[in-house]
């Protein structure tokens, strides 16, 4: 082995039994993953307004046309394009251009006339959880008014009993999930949000302990090359993200059932691009982080919260302010929950992430040059 | 004694373990090291010295290549250390006083760290190992996490981890800084060992005591080389003067009395007792100085004539530089 890989080799070694050492550390690692997989499972309902809509109206009738409009009026969904056919959703959900589709087939007129149960399609794309679950609920309760009133109008027409007509009754369906198990959404964005604390986090923390405890001025003066410092302490940090990414897939495939449609290529090339991006933010709190509880909450601040918040992963990105949404870009943390989502419940490749996996190139590209420049300029 | 500038001229000496001319570093407006120069014999104890502030930890890391002077040339071991560091390290080692172990790994973990630091073979590895045990007395204490150590045998494995690659010059800034002086003189005894085996020790201490251990002194003050030579050629520079140890019971009041009566150049605390420094144009004996102090008030006073340390050549060093 050369020199420079007997040294790399020593402070891999040495990093590893660090974390063997240290509980919290390991719990970090190993086990919060798989505590916050079950404690997400069951997510909270947040509020959700303005869900993007796609309508498809195959009835054509002015019947038809009052039903959709009722969506629109009713504040909670955005018509954003009106579909041909079906496959128009498929479109739409791929673009990530809506979430919900209503769709009404031809006879929807009729069946309400011969007072029979009129039957309409509400899709729901089950990759955003919150926006998945209200979309449901609110569609529902969109579909009880709006069938109560059908119902008057055409009792009052006909004097019949209320008691006994067919109303509208939606048949929902989650496109994307179909039996809309939460933790199926949950797997992909906490998959982000673990390989942001154990890279960025660590990264950061990892480096500035070394400086306080002096060991790095030591280091300094020995044969060890920063680069090759920072590259065995990083190493170690880098081979347990990629573990923890096989354990939550792991999990998320055999306790609950993720699909994993997509192009595994594409997420792990996603994945390494992510994980640089997140070396590189670490990297720079470190260099900037006088001391190690600044470090610790600067890494709190630029890698898990965004991670958590500003991702996607708790909150959908179309819900929240427009400030904090534009904020969201300027994390990587985005990028990569829809690269998963898109990848694990979608069955996407390339041809439909490589915006997010450009962004995260070039992410990792200036976050890592400004590390190296800042850790320069150290000396 | 070579004041700052008397070498000026004469080149940097490659044969000599340290070698600097002109060397200045400058933070902002301040200038922490202000154009010194310094000859380090190999095979020599050097001490730096200097008060707090002065300029040693500085001029270290532009020694050791972890930070570049603004002006000025330093050879170590022949090479030039701002322009090649790398070339230096190898045959360099640094002890600071923070010891700079891992505390959470264990004596060997430490051991076995810094030797892939350095790339050492294993069977060389497996000998300085051997060595270092005996020499810090950590046999059979292999696997004892490093936390649990006293701070005498942290001290001596810090000494042993930063020098398993057997450097031909070791850096100590401030090494016994914290520590007793029991362990302060055992820390010394390996020093001697070291030195005995032809390493070139370059020690910074605030102790003024340690300075008697070293082969040549240098003292630094205010980033400039104030006095430089053998502790007996640095003694010699009191050679005007003489030093009365006094002992009081109000050491306090004692000190202000001194310090504004005519005739005494210099007083000063020197560890429970007090130093009174008084030109020998002046003096008039052990005795006259009992007599005014006793008619000043302090009746107890003993009054003793003793012979120079390094501190108080220091002391005296550094009061003129500020009157200067
Ligand atoms: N990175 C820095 N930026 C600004 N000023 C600095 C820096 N490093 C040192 N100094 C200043 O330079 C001067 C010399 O510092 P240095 O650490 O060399 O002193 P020292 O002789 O080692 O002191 P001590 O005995 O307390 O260790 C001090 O006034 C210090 O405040
Ligand atoms: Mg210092």
């Amino acid at each position: 082995m050369s020199g420079a890989g007997v040294r790399i080799g020593a402070v891999v070694r040495k990093e590893f039994i660090h974390v063997g050492r240290d509980p919290r550390l390991l719990a970090v690692v190993l086990i919060m993953p798989i505590i916050q997989l079950l404690l997400f499972a069951y997510a909270i309902s947040f509020d959700v307004r303005h869900l993007p809509t796609v309508v498809v109206d195959l009835d054509h009738t002015p019947d038809s046309a009052a039903y959709l409009r009722a969506y629109e009026a009713s504040g909670l969904f955005d018509v954003v394009g009106h579909g041909a056919d079906p496959t128009a959703v498929d479109t739409a959900f791929d673009r990530n251009e809506a979430q919900v589709a209503v769709i009404v087939p031809a006879g929807f007129a009729a069946s309400l006339a011969r007072g029979e149960q009129a039957q309409v399609g509400v899709l729901v794309d089950g990759s955003e959880p919150n926006s998945a679950r209200v979309a449901q609920t609110y569609s529902m309760a969109l579909n009880q008014l709006y069938g109560r009133a059908l119902a008057v109008e055409w009792a009052s027409t006909q004097g019949v009993d209320l008691g006994q007509i067919g109303l509208v009754e939606p048949r929902l369906r989650t496109w994307y999930n179909p039996d809309r198990a939460s933790s199926i959404f949950l797997v992909p964005g906490l998959m982000v949000v673990i390989i942001m604390i154990v890279t960025a986090q660590q990264t950061a923390v990892t480096l500035v302990r070394e400086r306080e405890q002096g060991t790095a001025e030591q280091l300094m003066v020995s044969p060890l090359r920063r680069i090759e410092l920072m590259v065995g302490k990083l190493t170690p940090w880098v081979i347990m993200a990629f573990l923890d990414i096989v354990v939550i897939a792991v999990l998320g495939v055999v306790l609950f059932g993720v699909p994993m449609r997509g192009d595994p290529v594409a997420l792990a090339v996603g994945a390494t691009l992510f994980v640089a991006s997140c070396l590189g933010i670490g990297l720079i709190v470190s260099a900037v982080a006088p001391s190690l509880d600044t470090a610790n909450m600067a890494a709190f601040l630029v890698a898990f919260l965004p991670a958590f918040l500003l991702s996607g992963f708790a909150f959908a990105l179309d819900q929240i302010p427009p400030v904090l949404e534009w904020i969201s870009r300027l994390f990587p943390a985005r990028y990569m929950v829809t690269i998963s989502r898109s990848v694990l419940l979608k069955g996407a490749g390339f041809p439909e992430v490589w915006p997010q996996v450009a962004a995260l190139a070039a992410y990792a590209l200036i976050s890592l040059l400004i590390a190296v420049r800042l850790h320069g300029r150290r000396a | 004694m070579t004041r700052e500038g008397e070498v000026h001229g004469i080149p940097a000496d490659p044969s000599a373990a340290i070698s600097v001319r002109g060397l200045t570093k400058t933070f902002g407006n301040f200038t922490a090291v202000d154009g010194i120069d310094l000859d380090v014999p190999r095979g020599q104890v050097f001490g730096f010295l200097g008060p707090n502030g002065s300029g040693k930890t500085t001029t270290i890391r532009i020694l050791t290549g972890t930070s570049a002077p603004r002006r000025g040339q330093a050879l170590v071991l022949g090479e030039d250390v701002v322009a090649h560091p790398e070339r230096v390290r190898p045959r360099i080692g640094y002890m600071s006083q923070k010891f700079a172990l891992f505390e959470d790994l264990t004596v060997d973990e430490n051991l076995r760290f810094y030797a892939g630091v350095y790339a050492l073979d294993p069977a060389v590895f497996a000998a300085r190992r051997r060595y270092i045990l005996e020499m810090a007395d950590l046999q059979g204490r292999e696997r004892e996490l490093t936390r649990n150590l006293s701070v005498g045998w942290r001290q001596r494995l810090a000494l042993g981890t930063a020098t398993i690659h057997e450097p031909a010059l070791f850096f100590l800034d401030a090494p016994t800084s914290g520590v007793d002086p029991v362990a302060r003189r055992q820390f010394w005894d390996l020093l001697y060992e070291l030195a005995g085996r032809g390493v070139t020790l370059f020690v910074t201490t605030h102790y003024m005591e340690e300075a008697s251990h070293c082969h040549r002194l240098a003292f630094i003050y205010r980033g400039r080389i104030v006095a430089e030579g053998s502790p007996s050629e640095i003694r010699a520079n009191l050679s005007t003067q003489r030093v009365y140890d006094v002992t009081v019971r109000d050491a306090d009041l004692a000190l202000s009395w001194l310090e504004t009566a005519d005739g005494i150049a210099e007083a000063y605390l020197s560890g429970a007792a007090l130093h009174a420094v008084i030109d020998r144009g002046v003096d008039r004996g052990a005795g006259a100085l009992r007599d005014r102090l006793v008619a000043a008030g302090f009746a107890d006073a003993v009054v003793v004539s003793v012979e120079p340390t390094i501190e108080d050549v220091f002391v005296n060093l550094v009061s003129r530089e500020r009157g200067a």
